[in-house]
């Protein structure tokens, strides 16, 4: 059983704030306890825009991350859950990783920059990079004013994309666990055009035989989260991957995507598939990336 | 033989701080980074009090002070916190984990908030001490 009781919260404040940890307490209800709060100063991209490195600028940074983290602890210390905090210094995704695997969280929260062009490129590589290498999930949680969509509950209702590989069950496994949380949950599978041109024959029987057999595949995962009383309904569409899952988040208002971060070819394994990746980075929707089992780099 | 006090918390300069006073005034100091750390220490080394933070990596100072005041075996060491976080919050949240399903601890002895002078902790660790 999967439960998301430790989170860890990376921010740099500007685009990830207290409010949206707020809207992520309601995983109280499913066993959350424990936050860990990760601010990582960037020694190298510091360096670069002053002449050498300054430990004074470094002490400030530290203590203005430090006063916003104590002011953020005391609220969670007040509701009776516990709270920690990293401030380090160096590179944004080791440090995120020392710091997932030292605390044994299930669960990382990152923002996605939502400034220049140039931000956006590094912030992107980043948030890819931490998808890539995170053996825990990640949630890509998206800027407030990027989107008017209900931040407010995030896990209220997700829409699942499955392409059936070992990291969508495994997706499954975890979104199961939060009954009470998730009111009704979206499960879609995207045939492409490559699929079905590759088909033997290209007929309406053969495109109509394929839609049956990925209705009853995804009926049967509803059937799993039915059982659990969350409300799940499949749907299929056929195009290019990332353009239909974030059509059908915006059909079905969905307030997160939900995708298995891996590419299902086993040589593959090590890197995130191009959907997530996309997706992740481009979407309108906070993205929850589901890595497979042993995918640790 | 001089007391043993065990300093709880995850910044290595308040440590170096407050194992200088303690060294200074006649202390054997060892140390933890954490509440997790902290707990194992404890119990390996019985110390006789426990300056304590709250907000630290792995175990925080709130679940390692409640882990002890539950304890039969440990509830008797005095603690002093020495934290960044208001006593107000550290008393709120122990109420908020008894609502939680805990068992209800008695307030410390004696909350410190960061920063404080050297001779005001050593006053303090005197005080307690019964030096």
């Amino acid at each position: 059983m999967m439960n998301i009781e430790k989170l860890l919260f990376v921010t740099k404040f500007e685009e990830l704030g207290f409010d949206a940890l707020k809207s992520l307490l309601a995983l109280r209800k499913a066993g959350l306890e424990h936050v860990v709060f990760v601010n990582v100063i960037e020694k190298e991209r510091f360096a670069m825009s002053r002449v050498g490195y300054r430990k004074d600028e470094e002490i400030r940074l530290r203590e203005t991350a430090n006063i916003r983290f104590i002011d953020w602890a005391e609220s969670l210390f007040e509701m009776g859950m516990e709270a920690g905090v990293y401030i380090v210094v160096g590179s944004l995704v080791p440090e995120i990783l020392k710091a997932a695997e030292k605390e044994a969280t299930d669960l990382i929260v990152i923002g996605r920059s939502h400034k220049g062009v140039l931000d956006q490129l590094y912030s992107g590589s980043d948030v890819t990079e931490l998808l890539r290498r995170s053996a825990t999930p990640v949630l890509v949680y998206k800027h407030m004013s990027e989107t008017t969509l209900a931040l407010e509950k995030p896990f209220e209702r997700p829409l699942l994309a499955t392409d059936w590989s070992p990291a969508c069950h495994k997706a499954v496994d975890y979104l199961k666990t939060l009954e009470g949380i998730i009111e009704e949950i979206h499960l879609i599978h995207v045939i492409t055009e490559k699929e079905l041109a590759d088909s033997p024959s290209h007929t309406s029987h053969t495109i109509q035989k394929a839609r049956k057999q990925t209705r009853k595949k995804l009926e049967e995962v509803c059937d799993i989260f039915e059982e659990r009383g969350i409300t799940a309904r499949a749907h299929i569409y056929i195009g290019n991957a990332e353009d239909e899952i974030e059509k059908a988040a915006r059909e079905h208002q969905a307030s997160m995507i939900v995708l298995g971060s891996s590419a299902k070819a086993s040589w593959a394994e090590r890197w995130i598939g191009s959907t997530p990746r996309e997706i992740a980075e481009k979407s309108m929707f906070p993205c929850l990336l589901i890595p497979p089992e042993k995918s640790a780099s | 033989m001089s007391k043993k006090v065990l300093v709880v918390d995850d910044d290595p300069d308040v440590r170096l701080f407050s194992v200088t006073v303690l060294e200074e005034n006649g202390y054997s100091p060892i140390e933890a980074a954490n509440g997790e750390e902290g707990l194992k220490m404890i119990k390996a080394e019985k110390p006789d009090l426990i300056i304590l933070d709250v907000l630290m990596p792995r175990q925080s100072g709130i679940r390692l002070y409640r882990e002890m005041k539950t304890d039969k075996a440990l509830k008797d060491i005095p603690i002093i916190i020495l934290s960044g976080i208001a006593k107000k919050t550290f008393l709120r949240s122990q109420k908020a984990m008894t609502e939680f399903g805990g068992k209800p601890v008695p307030e410390p002895e004696i909350y410190l908030e960061k920063p404080v002078e050297p001779e005001e902790l050593a006053a303090t660790i005197k005080k307690v001490m019964g030096g």
